[in-house]
């Protein structure tokens, strides 16, 4: 794995303040608290957490669609929380975001080609009979037929949304591409295509790839690496078969836990958590998990605990990370029956046929 | 367990006003008293049109119901007077919605409104109806339940909305509760909570539950019985052991290799290529026909009925089926 850093925050913050009432403070909500992160060139690395953590924001500060409040965003060497807009501009060629809802980010008076086109555009890439090429390249990879260029955004399905927000960051061959939660507004046989679409296409584009999700499925499938965030922290972060197996913070691995595994009998009942995520505008003191933590102690309450390596590239900010044993998901390899082997294999192998036979118009 | 029928749909159809063929077509299913049907599929596959028809909650028109039965301890749902409905619904029928922000009322305290639907069904006095919403905000386990009755909705976190959402279906004990997506719009967290809830207070009245879900894990998790959905057909129906370790119709099969796994064998996902019919245009044959690596030139021509396969209460409608018979040819 190249350990090549292509992006980094160092100690970001985004505070959001509310209006100041006619007395006292006005009410701060930090959606991002001081947050490192290290991103390497070529891994996906997604950031998982549920509402509220912050995980959306920390995307937009990535790339600066918002400006943080304090700390820095490194790219190449450079800081992006303060470049100039004209700069910013030039440096969003390699900087792109894939959104939740493509319907409400793709402009619904433009045709199909017109938006794919539009980042070459405003980027001056090639003349008029190139970026036709490109568009018509990149419609093909993204599995949409040529037809579609002049049509328009209200007459296709979310899946092909999607389809047409990823060629659309990715017209310009970005470096590093953030996506928030690219694939659950989707249902699953389409969650699929898309999922199978952006690793395509990130093995193809030696693209760098950050998934915001809080599907933990879809994580385990995709990610390489994973940094789980809780109201505006991260708790942990490591690779992700050793961090699913083995997580250190207790919130990890009640989320782990939460996961409705498709399998008869598989998971046992009881629900690992209580109680709501806390107020982000009322934080708890100490550590921000301890009202809902089964294993705070009295240290907890008191001591905010700091992101400390637990293992080879793990990190885990707990007290207890060291002497805590947590369940994770153990790999069992057979998770299905005999019977139902069979038949995956039947169909994975006719589908294949059916693909080899039936060429794509 | 018994095995005593609660509810028995056959043939149910619905189509919108002004196309050639029922988008909910021929639906055949029973309920027995006390279990949990699974009904599974992606958008637009029916699950929840076929939900507002039994509750005579479908918007009439477009839609309109062109036929079947739906037999509910001996009264046909889908013939029931609009004011026999009123009396059912609430009471020996509870619902519980996706979005409870949208499905309860903001302007009403959440005690009052589970008061209501107490009152209007039981002769209960005001005082009595409180005590009892006092009693169902325990049970799903609210915190300080004594505040919470005078609370309003918006005051409440979607989890605690959804949990009252819950005490309100369930506060007349009734014999069959439909749950649309019930925690589709909260985390896993929280989720898991309320599905361990809903499990808990399952057992303890006996309650028999339609829910209505695309997530495949969560019907592993709570379905005694499984209906997979596509298109507005049922492609398969049987217990959930049957559906998970014995699988057989090809958009069953689909639908679980597309779900990436927790083991993570890094294997590329093997998908369903194509997309859902319009509901406008359902084709004559199997709808699944299409998409499916096994479909032939009968397939599309003719619509597979449900025969039966294995057990009795294991059902596929496929013309393919038993598909390992595919290998040989």
């Amino acid at each position: 794995m190249n350990t090549e850093i292509i992006l980094e925050t160092q100690a970001l913050q985004k505070r959001f303040t509310g209006r100041k009432p006619f007395f006292g403070e006005a009410k701060v909500v930090r959606a991002v608290d001081g947050i490192n992160l290290k991103i390497r060139r070529g891994e996906t690395l997604a950031i998982v957490g549920e509402s509220g953590c912050g995980k959306s924001t920390l995307a937009r500060l990535l790339v600066r669609l918002m400006s943080p409040s304090d700390g820095t965003v490194v790219y190449q060497g450079r800081n992006i929380a303060n470049v100039p807009a004209e700069d910013m501009r030039h440096l969003r060629r390699d900087l792109q975001f894939i959104f939740q809802d493509p319907f409400s980010s793709l402009n619904p008076r433009m045709t199909i080609g017109a938006l794919i086109e539009e980042p070459l555009l405003v980027h001056n890439i090639g003349d008029r009979q190139d970026r036709r090429a490109k568009v018509a390249a990149m419609l093909a990879r993204v599995g949409l037929p040529a037809s579609v260029i002049d049509r328009y955004p209200h007459e296709f399905s979310g899946g092909q949304r999607q389809r047409i927000g990823i060629a659309r960051a990715l017209i310009t061959e970005p470096k590093v591409v953030i996506g928030d939660e690219p694939v659950s507004a989707l249902d699953v046989s389409i969650q699929a295509q898309v999922i199978n679409i952006l690793q395509d296409l990130k093995e193809a584009l030696g693209l760098t790839l950050v998934i915001i999700a809080h599907d933990l499925a879809v994580v385990r499938h995709m990610a390489d690496r994973v940094a789980v965030m809780y109201l505006g922290e991260i708790v942990e972060q490591g690779p992700v078969a050793d961090l699913f197996a083995n997580p250190k913070h207790p919130y990890t691995a009640a989320l782990i836990a939460a996961i409705p595994v498709a399998q008869v009998g598989a998971r046992s009942a009881a629900a690992q958590l209580q109680g709501d995520p806390p107020n982000p505008i009322d934080l708890p003191t100490g550590c921000r998990f301890h009202p809902r933590c089964p294993h705070a102690t009295e240290v907890c309450t008191t001591t905010r605990p700091a992101l400390a390596a637990t293992g080879p590239d793990r990190w885990a900010a707990c007290h207890h990370a060291a002497t805590l044993s947590l369940q994770g998901h153990a790999a069992t390899g057979q998770t299905r029956s005999a019977a139902a082997q069979a038949r995956f294999d039947l169909y994975r192998d006719r589908s294949a046929d059916a693909a080899r036979t039936t060429t794509p118009t | 367990m018994t095995t005593e029928p609660l509810l028995q749909v056959t043939g149910l159809g619905i189509r919108i006003d002004g196309t050639e063929r029922d988008l909910v077509s021929d639906l055949t299913f029973t309920l027995n008293k006390g279990e949990t049907l699974c009904i599974v599929g992606e958008s637009g596959c029916g699950k929840s049109l076929t939900a507002l028809a039994l509750m005579g909650l479908l918007a009439t028109p477009p839609l309109r119901v062109t036929g079947g039965t739906a037999d509910f301890r001996g009264r046909d749902l889908l013939t029931l007077p609009a004011a026999e409905m009123r009396r059912l619904r609430g009471d020996r029928i509870g619902m519980i919605f996706q979005e409870p922000m949208t499905s309860l009322n903001p302007a009403l305290k959440v005690g009052d409104q589970i008061a209501e639907a107490v009152r209007r069904h039981t002769g209960k006095s005001e005082a009595e109806a409180r005590a009892h919403a006092l009693e169902m905000l325990r049970r799903v386990r609210i915190p300080a339940p004594e505040t919470r009755l005078d609370v309003y909705p918006h005051n409440l976190s979607g989890g605690m909305r959804q949990r009252v959402m819950i005490a309100m279906a369930l506060a007349n004990a009734p014999d069959l509760v439909l749950a649309d997506e019930p925690t589709t719009a909260l985390d896993v967290t929280i989720q898991a909570q309320v599905l361990e809830l809903m499990r808990g207070l399952q057992r303890d009245t006996g309650t028999a539950m339609i829910l209505i879900t695309h997530d495949l894990g969560m019907v592993a998790e709570m379905a005694d019985m499984v209906a997979v959905m596509y298109a507005g057909q049922m492609v398969e129906t049987g217990s959930a052991a049957a559906i998970f370790d014995d699988p057989q119709h090809p958009y069953t099969i689909g639908l679980m290799s597309s779900m990436p796994g927790l083991d993570g064998d890094g294997d590329r996902l093997v998908t369903i290529p194509g997309v859902v019919p319009p509901a406008r245009e359902m084709p004559g044959g199997c709808r699944f026909a299409a998409r499916c690596p096994f479909a032939d030139a009968q397939c599309a021509k003719v619509p597979p009925t449900l025969p039966v396969a294995g057990d009795v209460s294991h059902r596929v409608a496929c013309w393919k089926a038993p598909l390992d018979a595919q290998v040989a040819a």
